[in-house]
């Protein structure tokens, strides 16, 4: 499995370094956080130094849906008008009105220097049985179509972006995946994302249905022939990576790590930077520095015994984190790359029973650990699952 | 009601295009004639049922059957469309109402094919090895992808009934028989709640054909199924599901909820990715069956 840098805010030198220390395999920018101009330049360096890497550009459409809102932060989004502009959905009811959005939106990427063209979509927010589920089928069967007229040889990659609450009714998901498997001219592949209601809790994401019905749309798409990119995928990279997922992104913001339609519509503002933290691979989780380093006087193998850790001698700088993290995700996805899916999901299952473990150690000295270091997010990691193996029939 | 078999001489008395008829062979909703024509060729006379349906309204019962009369009539012509070498293809003699006594049926001819069905050979223990499963499935895969792609098809009764063997290396398998048999059924479903039946040979039929809006939805991977279903049972002559003690109540349940036996433990000599695939190819779920027919016969056809 690849690793992508989930592009946003304040780049700094993060992703360069990325490429440098082979960290990660590429980038998915963001126009929300880079404007054209830069955007074309980054390109090409990322180019210069990475040349068969993944560059991909999304071109988050599914904030269209927003764009009218009083409240909506679009930030550089909105120069980005040869393509971007406010949608609803009686507008996109109307094929003709989807077929003009695919078209604008490819032929903006085309000229890119991007490795593949992640085509628009919305976000089903709720349900599969909805108006919005219609539309996003009719974004993914038009994709094929639209890109073998206007297209080149690169490949192209249709958005799925769902709401988590949609992942709660299996029947509908394996009725939409069904769907969205047979289609006359089909995508190369697919650009998944799962949107939390914020990204400030992992729980939104570490919930036993939404876990089960993201794997499930990997292993169905991959079964399927599809190439499949997760985005913002973060710490379930592994566990997607361990049922044929081709990529995942994540990135050094809780909002490149989780996504969420609040990066459009803000609902809170302001708060504290946050706390450096660890990846730990043992734990399947982040810890904060100070945990990190108090914890694993007790407990050494807590410590991943990769190259990165000496960062953690000291306090690192700030852009040094998400360089950890990089490393310990891509290290847990290759321990998880077995033979076949159900032999990497059973060592998913064992890493998972060991975390367990460590959280008791921990706690048997004494040590508690944080609101986002604890071991809550085990629990339904274990059932998603399991719930994923009955729903694949595995 | 079920016909009886006409005979030879009956047959005479109302078509005069063949010269003689060798033993017929009945299946479910026809009965097949090997026959000797004028001209000295052979072909395959099929005669196809038109069903009685007893204990109904004249006006109904005559409506039905005009319904699956034109209904025989069109999967015939669909048939002659074909244009698949893995798919049977229709003799001279064009389709034809006939009686015999109180008995209807459709007349019409294929190609005769000599050989021998899979379910013949399954039954006689055959061992197939791998290279000859991978031949079957790329002939296969090449006509559900010429019914779906040319004529938006679907056969809904692939079963090895219905695959014959030849030694022509052309076509080494061919199949037979169009859904005809599930169309008469579809019929009757409409008309007859009472003999409401899934359709198709059960053992054969896809998790989601048991669903009771299945129409709005069904598509070839339903055909992909019963492919899994016809591999698995021609590599390891045991049906992946199905039990002969079982009624028919059980049968279907096992298709619906059970998952089968993985076929590597049954064939451990064949390739782990041939029997990964015809797993897969097994599952309940359509959207977790191998859709990509270009993929699925590099993975279990003879595909690069």
């Amino acid at each position: 499995m690849k690793l992508l840098a989930q592009h946003g805010h304040a780049e700094g030198n993060k992703v360069n370094e990325g490429i440098e220390k082979r960290l990660i395999d590429g980038v998915i920018f963001s126009p929300k956080d880079i404007g054209e101009e830069k955007l074309i330049q980054r390109i090409g360096d990322i180019r210069g130094r990475l040349s068969d890497g993944e560059i991909l550009f999304d071109p988050q459409i599914y904030a269209a849906m927003v764009a009218n809102n009083p409240g909506a932060n679009l930030s550089r989004l909105e120069q980005f008008d040869s393509y971007f502009v406010p949608l609803n959905r009686s507008r996109l009811e109307i094929e003709s009105n989807v077929s003009k959005v695919l078209r604008d939106t490819i032929a903006f990427e085309l000229p890119l220097e991007v490795s593949g063209i992640i085509a628009p979509n919305i976000l089903i927010s709720r349900s599969f049985d909805s108006r919005e589920a219609t539309i996003s089928k009719t974004f993914i069967r038009l994709t094929g179509e639209v890109y073998a007229e206007i297209g080149d040889s690169r490949p192209i990659y249709a958005t799925l972006a769902v709401g988590r609450d949609a992942l709660a009714n299996p029947t509908e998901l394996q009725e939409f995946l069904n769907d969205i498997t047979l289609i006359e001219h089909p995508p190369s592949g697919f650009y998944v994302l799962v949107s939390a209601r914020t990204s400030e809790t992992k729980l939104e994401i570490f919930n036993s249905d939404v876990l089960a019905g993201l794997m499930l749309i990997n292993y169905s798409l991959k079964i399927n022939g599809f190439s499949v990119l997760n985005g913002y995928s973060d710490l379930v990279s592994p566990f997607l990576g361990a049922i044929g997922a081709d990529a995942c992104a994540t990135g050094w913001w809780s909002n490149l790590r989780m996504f969420s339609m609040d990066r459009f519509v803000p609902t809170i503002s302001g708060g504290r930077l946050p706390i450096q933290r660890y990846l730990s691979k043992v734990l399947l989780n982040r810890i904060t520095f100070y945990e990190y380093q108090a914890w694993r006087r007790f407990i050494p193998t807590i410590v991943n015994g990769l190259s990165m850790d000496s960062e953690y001698d000291e306090e690192p700088e700030r852009a040094r984190e998400v360089l950890q993290s990089w490393e310990a995700i891509k290290s847990l996805a290759e321990d998880f790359s077995g033979a076949d899916v159900a032999s990497n999901l059973n060592l998913g299952l064992v890493a998972i029973e060991g975390a367990r473990r460590y959280y008791e150690e921990i706690q048997s000295f004494g040590l508690r650990p944080d609101a986002k270091s604890n071991q809550e997010h085990l629990d339904p990691l274990l059932e998603g699952i399991r719930s994923f193996r009955r729903l694949a029939e595995i | 009601m079920i016909p009886r078999i006409p005979t030879e001489s009956e047959l005479k008395k109302v078509m005069t295009e063949f010269k003689s008829l060798g033993r017929p062979k009945k299946g479910g909703f026809k009965i097949f004639y090997p026959a000797n024509l004028h001209d000295g060729t052979e072909e395959a006379l099929k005669l196809a049922i038109v069903p009685v349906f007893e204990d109904i309204d004249t006006r109904v019962r005559e409506e039905l059957r005009d319904e699956i009369r034109n209904r025989i009539e069109r999967e015939i012509k669909l048939l002659g469309s074909m244009n698949s070498p893995f798919i049977v293809k229709l003799g001279s003699l064009s389709p034809r109402r006939i009686e015999i006594g109180e008995m209807e049926f459709v007349a019409y001819s294929e190609e005769y094919l000599q050989g021998t069905d899979i379910s013949d050979l399954i039954g006689s223990g055959y061992h197939v090895e791998e290279k000859e499963l991978r031949l079957l499935a790329s002939c296969l895969i090449d006509a559900i992808s010429n019914m779906w792609y040319r004529f938006n098809t679907v056969h809904r009764d692939i079963k090895p009934l219905n695959i014959i063997k030849t030694s022509l290396p052309e076509r080494p398998f061919v199949l037979l028989d169009l859904g005809l048999a599930f169309s008469i059924y579809e019929s009757a479903l409409t008309v007859d709640p009472k003999q409401r039946f899934p359709p198709g040979t059960t053992r054969y039929i896809a998790p989601e054909m048991l669903k009771p809006n299945f129409r709005d939805t069904l598509d070839y991977r339903a055909d992909l199924y019963a492919l899994g279903v016809t591999l698995f049972e021609f590599a390891s002559c045991i049906h992946p599901l199905a039990k002969d003690r079982d009624d028919l109540f059980q049968t279907l349940s096992r298709i619906l909820h059970n998952a089968s036996t993985p076929l590597e433990e049954l064939r451990p000599d064949l390739s782990k990715e041939f029997s990964t695939t015809v797993n897969q190819l097994l599952k309940k779920l359509p959207a977790l069956r191998p859709s990509n027919l270009k993929t699925l016969n590099r993975l279990i056809g003879l595909g690069t």
